[in-house]
């Protein structure tokens, strides 16, 4: 079903700018934007001037520019509900003895609703530094989940595909242990804003270039294990395209992507540490992580595609 | 494919331009306006020195109207403030004035005990008294809030003040997310201060 796949490619693009302007909402310091949920200072539309301000809400909290990048942010978050909405509804009619696609869309759908409450739930909590965290650890589980989706429907339009090409089978412990590094990457990459953020609340004059130096030990763990996540991405890569008999397209571009985007992380990660912490630096370090979190997952389902159709 | 490419790369530059640009304009959103110059006042300290309007210049100031033995939301904005108090531990250019409504029960003595007793250990945060009427018409006239009432009907709000003595901007003291807004703005005036 073309159409399934087109609203299944438009929910993954749109939840990928989702994060990106999720990023944007952090550096820019917009999350209490809009004091109150869903609706912002209790209107559907921001208000433009002070006097519109409801008499419950501090007037002091209004701040237009802020108020308006957090709303963009609940806006689009309304418009990836609303793309998955009717992916599932295409997707339920189509595929429903379908698992592979059918139980990763209804998980993505409830999840994406999860993450609207979690947003209500950050609101009220001032910014809690861990809910935070999880509300951008879920964004990258939806994000998976339908680019999984993605590649599966195109795989059964397209069931020729990755069974000219053969990759070494014993690849599954690699994928596992990249996959968990990087989760435990960004983790500890969250870990060490939400320290700067504590740091920075606690003291609010100081430098930032002296904020990295109040930071705990978890600085360096992020930098090491970066390392890692560079040698284990350069030997998949090895493997996937110098050690395979004809990999595809999809599957040499992705390894190379991969390698390419973690040296990027690298340039920007140092750049951060060593230089200044820069709020679209920072944007960018988080965004390029999903991505290769994504790239991750389709290299992963490509390598098993063919590895299960030799078997 | 490889107009794909370039179509992503293209797309993604602009999207950076487009973020910097939305965060350099949520930098510059933080302008506090100057609303009006404290007037006149001579008050007293909880260690009995004279403080006037003139000590709030070259400093950045939060002022509060409160009384001691109030238990309505003034324990909340006494805890509101101590913590900007905390948080700001070693920032000289940054004071913190409480004004008495309750002059007759807050003594002196009284104010100095009270300061004691939630952790003021160092000369940032004053506590101010004077005679009932001063009181009044340095809050009504001076600080445009009502004096009726007084003590009970004090205001609950935290006033923002730079270190020209101008009325910048008003805080409900109550209000934890608002007491966030107010830091963010102390380390703006701060900063505008310093350069």
């Amino acid at each position: 079903m073309k159409s399934f796949r087109t609203f299944a490619i438009l929910s993954t693009a749109l939840t990928y700018l989702l994060i990106f302007i999720g990023g944007m909402v952090r550096v820019s310091g917009a999350g209490m934007g809009c004091p109150d949920w869903p609706k912002c200072f209790g209107r559907w539309i921001p208000p433009t001037n002070i006097s519109q301000i409801p008499d419950h809400i501090d007037p002091a909290k209004f701040n237009i520019v802020l108020a308006w990048i957090e709303y963009c942010n609940r806006l689009l978050g309304a418009v990836v509900g609303f793309t998955i909405l009717i992916t599932l509804i295409i997707g339920l009619r189509y595929y429903s003895n379908v698992n592979r696609i059918k139980v990763p869309l209804i998980l993505a759908f409830v999840l994406t609703l999860f993450q609207g409450w979690l947003g209500s739930v950050l609101v009220d909590t001032l910014l809690n530094p861990i809910t935070i965290s999880l509300h951008l650890l879920f964004a990258l589980i939806i994000v998976m989940l339908l680019l999984f989706i993605s590649q599966e429907s195109y795989y059964m339009e397209h069931p020729e595909s990755e069974v000219k090409s053969m990759y070494p089978d014993d690849m599954k412990k690699y994928f596992l242990l990249m996959a968990l590094v990087l989760f435990v990457e960004i983790v500890l990459g969250t870990e060490i804003r939400g320290g700067l953020e504590m740091i920075r609340k606690e003291n609010p004059m100081v430098e930032s270039q002296f904020l990295l130096k109040m930071l705990g030990p978890f600085k360096y763990a992020h930098t090491i294990l970066g390392f890692l996540i560079t040698f284990l991405s350069i030997y998949i890569w090895y493997k996937l395209v110098k050690k395979s008999h004809k990999p595809s397209v999809l599957m040499v571009q992705t390894s190379t992507g991969i390698v390419l985007l973690i040296l990027c992380q690298i340039v920007l990660g140092e750049i951060l540490v060593f230089f200044k912490v820069i709020p679209l630096i920072q944007l960018f370090h988080l965004w390029i992580a999903s991505w290769i979190l994504g790239l991750v997952s389709i290299q992963y389902v490509a390598w098993e595609r063919s590895v299960i159709f030799y078997e | 494919m490889n107009r794909f490419f370039y179509f992503l790369i293209i797309f993604v530059i602009l999207l950076g331009l487009g973020a910097d640009w939305v965060i350099k304009k949520a930098n510059r959103s933080h302008n506090i306006p100057v609303l009006k110059p404290v007037p006149e006042f001579s008050f007293f300290n909880q260690r009995g020195e004279r403080f006037s309007e003139k000590e709030l210049r070259n400093k950045i100031t939060v002022l509060d109207f409160m009384f001691t033995s109030c238990t309505g939301p003034c324990p909340l904005m006494t805890s509101n403030m101590l913590s900007l108090y905390n948080d700001f531990t070693g920032v000289k250019d940054v004071q913190f004035i409480s004004i008495t409504v309750d002059p007759i029960i807050d003594t002196q003595d009284q104010l100095k005990e009270y300061a004691k007793i939630i952790g003021v250990s160092d000369n940032r945060w004053h506590f101010l008294r004077s005679d009932i009427e001063a009181v009044k018409v340095l809050k009504r006239d001076g600080f445009m809030l009502f004096a009726d009432d007084l003590p009970q009907g004090h205001a609950i709000k935290f006033i923002l003040i730079d270190q020209n003595g101008n009325i910048r901007k008003y805080f409900d003291g109550t209000d934890s997310g608002s007491n966030d807004v107010l830091k963010k703005d102390i380390v703006k005036l701060v900063n505008e201060y310093r350069s």
